[in-house]
């Protein structure tokens, strides 16, 4: 349904996409996660014909965006992340504006703009101008644009940007009940959003897909070991340089004078545990805890994300 | 053609949900009148003079000429004040991707906002009719010289409208869009004036001349319609939405 190869954009000297490459299968909602500046919004420029690749393909529906932009176009809606919004019009004359763009039969229009002002429930505003709307109304208002003429693909860029706590809830219902009819690619840099909301994830750093596949397969395959926080008296800097030498010990971090992350390497004997708690006891640090922490999409993508 | 109605009617809609629409009419029409007012007075003194100095003095048709000429000056404001925000403005506000991830072509949303600029002209150049339409009441203008001068303003705004979406069309500053526009416009209308400074060359000159608009107007306000004159007009306007379409297709690559 979307299929993106390869795919490379310079701004000047600096290097925007780096190879991207990945796919989104019908019916899926896919979490394109990254922090600011990663790619996020120039990989979806990209896809929807905004912006043009330096190199690689982006397919929608199997049609190629720059060899087949009318066709390709045809089965998207995009949602970018300022909605395009003509201020100055009605809330109705904008929706069957993007209605009449995006090729719905005459016949349909009236049809289609009642069905989407119904599903996004924005009858109270019809017939107000954009310019006066709150930020969720406007941010709705976008949505019904890109979902006017029924697209195969949708194309969301931080759809719950800004929006209030109930607004974000709203808006993920939408997307969960848009699911299965639509195939959706979501961009967020907000974690539980995408955990809650997609299918698949897919992780971008610095113009690179870092991580791709299901929740579990990417929360799985960085999950080198277990972690645990070891919480000491004093002097936590001076013992994490001692732990570091464990055999079988991943990674040994104080993150303040009174506490280290501990990061077990796969496979590891759970008696390591026994000589951290030895070691720390006879170096007369003073032992105040040693908790296990299961491990988070949020570390995930911090760890993938840190460089 | 239906993409390129929807956005000239969405856009031409456009100019009268914001300020611009009503500004241009009331500005267009104040001028004209002012001009009107002010060459009919000067109109009736040469009548007199001539009455008591002998000869014809100045006739209806030298009147109309005086007049449109004096809006080609107008035009010089009031063309970027229309074109600047066509693409310039969507572009600052983001607003370009609506027409970007839809399924119309760059040609179709050239042609669409170019039209709803015509339109809006369409309409001021009709509502000022008024004017000469008092002449014909009260004297006996030449109803040719009326109509020639009205098809050349027409495609004297038609392209100049061309280059002003042009321009607008390769920023997102609407204020470097209204001045570039009306530089450009100005340098046409005073290069035939400039000619002789330019160049000593006769070929250069006629070509520097052809490349002005004021010659082309000029024999349409005569009444006369010259297939060079009309051939220019197209052409230019031809040439700058064909630059337009270029510009807006190569923003995807810059």
């Amino acid at each position: 349904m979307i299929e993106v190869t390869g795919l490379c954009k310079n701004f000047g000297s600096v290097k925007a996409l780096d190879n991207v490459s990945f796919k989104v299968e019908q019916g899926q909602i896919v979490g394109f996660l990254g922090s600011n500046g990663a790619g996020k919004t120039t990989t979806m420029d990209i896809l929807t014909g905004c912006l043009g690749a330096d190199q690689g393909d982006a397919k929608i529906s199997g049609f190629d965006i720059t060899e087949n932009p009318i066709e390709a176009k045809r089965r998207l809606g995009y949602l970018p992340d300022e909605p395009p919004l003509h201020l100055e019009m009605q809330v109705d004359d904008y929706i069957t504006y993007a209605a009449k763009l995006n090729q719905v039969p005459s016949s349909k229009i009236k049809n289609q703009v009642q069905k989407i002002i119904d599903r996004l429930d924005l009858g109270s505003v019809r017939s107000r101008l954009i310019g006066n709307l709150s930020k969720g109304f406007k941010q709705r208002v976008g949505l019904a644009q890109a979902l006017v003429h029924d697209p195969e693909v949708l194309i969301l860029d931080e759809p719950t940007e800004g929006l209030d706590p109930k607004q974000i809830a709203e808006i993920r219902t939408l997307i969960r009940e848009l699911s299965g009819d639509h195939t959706i690619l979501l961009s967020s840099h907000i974690l539980s959003e995408v955990e809650n909301t997609c299918d698949n994830l897919v992780i971008i750093n610095s113009g690179k897909i870092v991580a791709q596949g299901t929740y579990n397969d990417i929360v799985g395959q960085k999950n080198s070991g277990p972690i645990y926080e070891l919480t000491v008296e004093e002097n936590a800097h001076k013992l994490a340089d001692e732990l570091e030498k464990f055999s079988g010990m991943g990674e040994s971090t104080a993150m303040s004078g009174t506490s280290i992350r501990l990061v077990l390497g796969n496979n590891v004997n759970k008696s390591i545990l026994d000589e951290v708690a030895k070691t720390t006891l006879d170096g007369g640090y003073g032992l105040r805890g040693l908790e296990f922490k299961p491990q988070s999409l949020e570390q995930v993508f911090f760890n993938l994300t840190k460089s | 053609m239906g993409a390129i109605s929807t956005i000239a009617l969405r856009d031409l809609k456009s100019f009268f949900r914001s300020l611009t629409g009503p500004t241009v009419f009331f500005l267009f029409l104040l001028f004209i009148g002012i001009f009107f007012y002010g060459f009919i007075g000067k109109f009736m003194t040469m009548k007199q003079d001539a009455i008591q100095t002998g000869g014809g003095g100045a006739t209806l048709e030298d009147l109309l000429q005086a007049i449109y000429a004096n809006i080609h000056f107008i035009l010089l404001f009031i063309i970027p004040a229309i074109t600047m925000g066509t693409f310039a403005a969507e572009q600052k506000n983001h607003c370009d991707r609506l027409f970007k991830s839809a399924p119309v072509s760059s040609l179709q949303v050239v042609l669409g906002k170019y039209f709803a600029c015509l339109g809006l002209m369409t309409m001021v150049l009709i509502a000022s009719l008024i004017y000469p339409l008092f002449l014909a009441y009260y004297g006996n203008p030449d109803i040719g010289v009326i109509f020639g001068g009205f098809l050349g303003l027409f495609l004297l705004i038609a392209s100049q409208l061309a280059f002003g979406v042009w321009v607008s069309s390769m920023t997102s500053n609407q204020l470097i869009a209204f001045i570039f526009t009306m530089s450009g416009l100005f340098l046409l209308l005073v290069l035939n004036f400039m000619v002789p400074d330019l160049t000593s060359a006769n070929e250069a000159q006629e070509a520097l001349k052809y490349i002005a608009t004021t010659d082309h107007l000029h024999s349409f306000l005569k009444g006369t319609i010259q297939v060079k004159d009309l051939t220019y007009f197209l052409l230019f306007t031809i040439i700058f939405l064909f630059f337009s379409n270029v510009s807006l297709d190569s923003q995807r690559w810059r």
